[in-house]
């Protein structure tokens, strides 16, 4: 699994590296666009030291926000599994505020919190949880009507049991969806940094944007690929595991 | 007083082109262990549904009498699958009714199943264990919709006397396509045939057999066979 993926994204990156550089070459691109590929590993030698460390500051933001995300997103979803009055407010309110861009809401937030470690959570945590939300949500509000008839029926059936055997019987594609939801993660954090933050590895593609030095940020695609990926590893490990013991 | 009484039932369901009842009229005199037979789609699923309170949206009168409980279950019904079919039976089941469950398990042959879990086992072995959990339940009326497919035939003549002999005050109505099933075990069964043919419903009396040996002359079952090909 280690090794498929990371070859995987080993082989994108040097493609698209390559389809770079031949862009460069092909259309006579000054290298103050483009730098040449030893340029690229020059800078890449310099900065992947000070990287590697915003990538992990950035990477543990964004575990933390995918925690939360997913704390969140199935307690609302738990929530609003039955078929009360609060479920249709929750799933009604979920369904409205998703369909908005959240990412646009972003500089209030950081208006409001200034641009440390709690605005970029929250913004990660806002960009993962609600595609979260929707699956979990849509999840347990789809009765198994093979399994749950007889406990509605005789009188059994109560809430607790009911998101019991809903979770139960969609594990798969819930453990699918935290798992996809990584990404998600990461991505929320790179954006706050980008945005408006002063650390992690989105604020130096920021300051390497402003620069307009190109190897920098190719440098950082790099080490953001290389963490996503053993993120996403460990992610599937753990979804597997859980997979593996709820099906045993 | 019948304990089901049907009476100039018209249903439609809303995405069909035809009705499915018109005029349909029944009614089932005792409790015991009566039959609802006829061909694939002709609406014995759906009656069933209505009779447990499961569909509305039909015109007509259709009422039950003397019997608040009524239970359906049929045979593409699960378990869940995080526990042990033993655990799960153990945890539906009303203390009253422990010692029937015990029986229940060794009559149908369930011991081997205890201790899986219910994906695994057979779909004779599902079916048995569905229709357990429902037995040790507290109902009036049980409509068992192709409960015991796949259930192999001599097993199924056990189960269906063993039915009887436990719960001779219950109600069963069970739909099958076995017609000498239904035949020898029923004491009465309501044919129902397409809308076009009236009456829709069509009540025979079967031989109402209590045990696994041939009861009576075979020209009396062969009788019943004849009457309910007939009314098909």
């Amino acid at each position: 699994m280690l090794r498929n993926r990371m070859v995987q994204f080993l082989l994108l990156y040097v493609l698209a590296l390559a389809g770079l550089l031949g862009l460069k070459y092909g259309l006579g691109l000054s290298d103050y666009i483009i730098p040449p590929f030893l340029e690229i590993c020059r800078t890449g030698l310099d900065v992947t030291p000070r990287y590697v460390a915003h990538v992990l500051n950035t990477l543990s933001i964004a575990i933390l926000g995918h925690a939360i995300s997913l704390l969140l997103a199935f307690a609302i979803g738990m929530l609003a599994a039955g078929k009360s009055a609060i479920a249709a407010l929750v799933k009604t309110a979920a369904y409205n505020v998703q369909s908005y861009p959240i990412v646009a809401v972003a500089p209030i937030i950081f208006i409001l919190l200034g641009d440390g470690l709690l605005s970029r959570l929250i913004i990660s945590v806002m960009i993962c949880y609600f595609p979260l939300l929707l699956t979990v949500m849509g999840v347990l509000s789809e009765p198994v009507e093979d399994i749950e008839h007889f406990y509605r029926m005789t009188g059994h059936i109560c809430w607790g049991l009911q998101v019991r055997v809903r979770m139960f019987e969609n594990i798969g594609k819930l453990t699918t969806v935290a798992v996809g939801s990584a990404t998600m993660a990461m991505v929320g954090t790179i954006v706050s940094e980008f945005i408006a933050s002063n650390a992690g590895i989105g604020y130096s593609i920021r300051v390497a944007l402003y620069q307009s030095d190109m190897a920098k940020i190719i440098t950082a695609l790099l080490w953001i690929g290389v963490a996503t990926s053993l993120y996403l590893i460990l992610v599937e490990w753990i979804g597997n595991l859980i997979h593996r013991r709820v099906a045993a | 007083m019948p304990i089901i009484r049907c009476r100039n039932l018209h249903y439609r369901y809303p995405e069909g082109d035809s009705p499915l009842f018109e005029n349909l009229q029944f009614e089932i005199r005792s409790r015991g262990f009566h039959a609802i037979f006829g061909h694939s789609g002709t609406g014995k699923t759906t009656l069933a549904r209505m009779i447990a309170g499961e569909l509305n949206g039909f015109e007509g009168n259709l009422v039950i009498e003397g019997a608040k409980t009524v239970f359906y279950t049929h045979n593409m019904e699960r378990l869940p699958g995080w526990a042990d079919v033993g655990e799960l039976l153990r945890t539906v089941t009303p203390t009253a009714a422990r010692n029937d469950l015990d029986r229940l398990i060794e009559t149908f042959g369930l011991q081997a199943c205890l201790h899986s879990r219910f994906a695994r086992l057979s779909l004779g072995q599902k079916n048995r264990v569905n229709l357990t959990r429902y037995l040790v339940q507290p109902f009036d009326i049980l409509i068992m919709d192709e409960s015991l497919a796949n259930v192999d035939e001599t097993t199924r003549s056990i189960i269906l006397t063993e039915i009887k002999s436990i719960y001779p005050d219950r109600c069963f109505l069970y739909i099958s396509h076995n017609m000498i099933e239904v035949s020898r075990y029923c004491r009465e069964i309501v044919v129902i045939r397409s809308p076009q043919k009236q009456p829709q419903a069509v009540c025979l009396t079967g031989m109402d057999a209590m045990s696994t040996d041939v009861v009576g002359p075979s020209t009396a079952l062969e009788q019943v066979l004849l009457e309910i090909a007939h009314a098909t």
